[in-house]
């Protein structure tokens, strides 16, 4: 569906992409995390020939947009044809009003008029903004103009569905609508690659998410499996309180006193029955066990840094 | 080409730009009519209205609506860039070149009718004066316009390319201003000074031999001022041979075409120059 394979983009004097290496599948819903500054929005705009890189191989839906230095103009329009995009904080015409604006989308993609019409009203609805389809969007809030992005992303019901930050300027209602919309668009098997420096928001609708890092693809995967790798790595934390101080020499896990009969343990595994079979052995009584989890946040400031 | 084009021709006809400077430019008819008319405009000939409607426009149109499209040029791209909307457009399945292609229309269409407009005032001018109008004014006041458009594509053109290599939009606003003055203004200025020293130098200078140097420098050293070169143009409509200009006879616009093709080259040349130069820098940028 979308692969991008050791890809390069320096501008004067700063290189954005460090030779990235990502791939999305079809019917993925991928979530691109990182930083500010990280990449993210370059990526983006080289996926659609917004920006040039200067080495690298980028696959768009089947074709061979960009190689050797050079973009395929014939295929990257091709590819387009499929594609929706919302860009980061961007205004759309500001002497249009959302229907059309609309209309003005629709034409590009070639869609015949009355087509274009039904679509408009059936996606201003979608986004809420149906009250306000002949105000100019000149007069628009953040929100309302983020809606509107969205949804000109949307008229050509895209395969591909690649969204800049979607959810900056939205309100805690606005969010959960945007995920309702992506929800959908998964379940009629689109295949969605969005940006976020905010874990949170890709939380709950992304089955995969990448992390980049300056220029780099950090770590890729589900999830689930970036938690668990991340616990593999940074350690698995307990917080043990006892009646009596424990000696915990000899034993390979990392012990730091938290107080009189209090401990942090780390350890590369789940540990908890060999601690309490250890702290059993020598008499003591456990009056507390706390296996300790990062939160989300914490393991993509780790990763980040 | 046509999806650019429909799009920035609303947008342009709603930009201030362009109706600010249609109305200093319509303000500065009135007195400059009304003046004539006070001091002896009633016996103005055919011949010498239409001289000196063709070179009136040529001054007034090619100055006020030259800055408006430079400014239009100038700020074309890269204010599209910082709202966003070039993104949103070139994400779509349409070719660099068939927007910037349809963009470029747009803004000749907007001039050209700046320039009728304009044409159209200096006409209900010279009515108003009273003179007779001759049958070929109509082939005449469109070939003026047309050439004069071909000045202002040119300086689109140019303006086109301040905007490739101009990141931010009121930058390149400032610097369009600047550049207008140094063309329309400082430069020519300077060449009529050399040519006045020139003149001053030579023992027994002649009306026509100054008129002569004026074009010769005009054409050596403002090749880069459109609106100079259809000014050396449109300065052979009508000619007279006494020094009052009184028996002045017209010549028509084809006649003065046909006599300085070198100035009218230059024109169709520079502009050729700045079209593929502009149009290939935005066929290679990033749009950020
Ligand atoms: N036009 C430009 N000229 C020079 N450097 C640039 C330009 N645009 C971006 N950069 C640099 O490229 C790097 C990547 O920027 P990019 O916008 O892709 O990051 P991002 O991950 O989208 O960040 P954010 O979360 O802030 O949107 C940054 O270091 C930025 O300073
Ligand atoms: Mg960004």
């Amino acid at each position: 569906m979308l692969r991008i394979e050791n890809l390069v983009k320096v501008y004067k004097d700063v290189r954005a992409l460090d030779r990235l290496n990502l791939e999305v599948k079809p019917g993925q819903v991928y979530g691109f995390l990182g930083p500010n500054g990280a990449g993210k929005s370059t990526t983006i705009l080289s996926l659609l020939g917004l920006v040039f890189p200067q080495e690298g191989r980028i696959e768009l839906l089947g074709e061979e947009v960009f190689q050797n230095g050079r973009f395929d103009e014939g295929k990257l329009v091709k590819a387009k044809a499929r594609i929706g995009y919302m860009p980061e904080h961007a205004t759309l015409w500001e002497f249009l009003t959302p229907m059309q604006t609309l209309d003005v989308i629709g034409e590009a993609f070639g869609i015949p008029k009355t087509e274009r019409g039904k679509r408009a009203k059936e996606l201003l609805q979608l986004v809420n903004l149906w009250e306000v389809r002949d105000k100019k969007v000149g007069k628009f809030s953040k929100g309302m103009r983020q809606r509107l992005l969205l949804a000109q992303a949307l008229i050509n019901d895209p395969d591909l569905l690649i969204l800049d930050e979607p959810m900056t300027g939205l309100d805690p209602k606005g969010i959960a609508e945007f995920k309702e919309i992506i929800r959908e668009q998964r379940k009629a098997g689109k295949t969605v690659f969005f940006s976020s420096h905010i874990l949170a928001h890709v939380e709950e609708v992304c089955d995969t998410v990448g992390v980049i890092v300056k220029g780099k693809l950090r770590v890729e995967g589900n999830l689930d499996n970036i938690k668990r790798e991340f616990l593999r790595k940074a350690g698995y934390t307990i917080v043990l309180e006892t009646n009596k101080p424990v000696d915990f020499s000899g034993t390979e896990w990392n012990v730091t006193p938290l107080g009189e009969a209090k401990y942090r343990i780390v350890a590369p595994k789940d540990v908890r029955e060999e601690v309490h079979d250890f702290v059993a052995s020598q008499g003591v009584k456990i009056l507390a066990m706390q296996v300790k989890e990062p939160s989300l946040e914490e393991i993509f400031l780790k990763m980040v840094e | 080409m046509l999806w650019g084009f429909q799009l920035e021709f609303k947008q342009s006809l709603r930009t201030k730009k362009l109706w600010v400077i249609m109305g200093i430019m319509a303000l500065l008819y009135i007195p400059v009519f009304y003046i004539i008319k006070r001091f002896g405009g009633q016996d103005l000939t055919a011949e010498a209205a239409m001289t000196f409607l063709i070179q009136f426009v040529t001054g007034t149109a090619g100055f006020f609506i030259g800055i408006l499209a430079l400014l239009m040029g100038a700020t074309a791209i890269n204010s599209e860039i910082e709202k966003g909307t070039l993104r949103v457009a070139m994400s779509k399945p349409i070719k660099r070149l068939a927007y910037i292609g349809g963009k470029f229309l747009a803004h000749s269409v907007v001039l050209l009718i700046a320039l009728l407009l304009s044409t159209l005032i200096g006409v209900l001018g010279v009515v108003y004066l009273g003179a007779p109008l001759s049958g070929q004014l109509v082939e005449d006041v469109l070939l003026l316009n047309m050439l004069l458009l071909l000045a202002m594509i040119q300086l689109v053109a140019l303006g086109y390319i301040l905007s490739t290599v101009i990141k931010s939009s009121s930058s390149a606003l400032g610097a369009a201003l600047v550049l207008a003055f140094v063309m329309f203004l400082i430069v020519p200025n300077i060449v009529s000074y050399m040519v006045y020293k020139e003149a001053m130098d030579s023992p027994n200078p002649s009306m026509s031999d100054i008129e002569q140097l004026q074009k010769d420098y005009t054409t050596k050293y403002l090749f880069y001022v459109p609106t100079s070169q259809v000014g050396v143009i449109t300065s052979d409509v009508g000619a007279s041979s006494d020094p009052d200009m009184e028996n002045l006879e017209y010549n028509g616009m084809t006649y003065a075409i046909r006599h300085n093709l070198v100035n009218f080259g230059i024109i169709v040349g520079m502009t050729l120059v700045y079209l593929i130069v502009g149009f290939y820098r935005f066929t290679r940028m990033d749009l950020r």
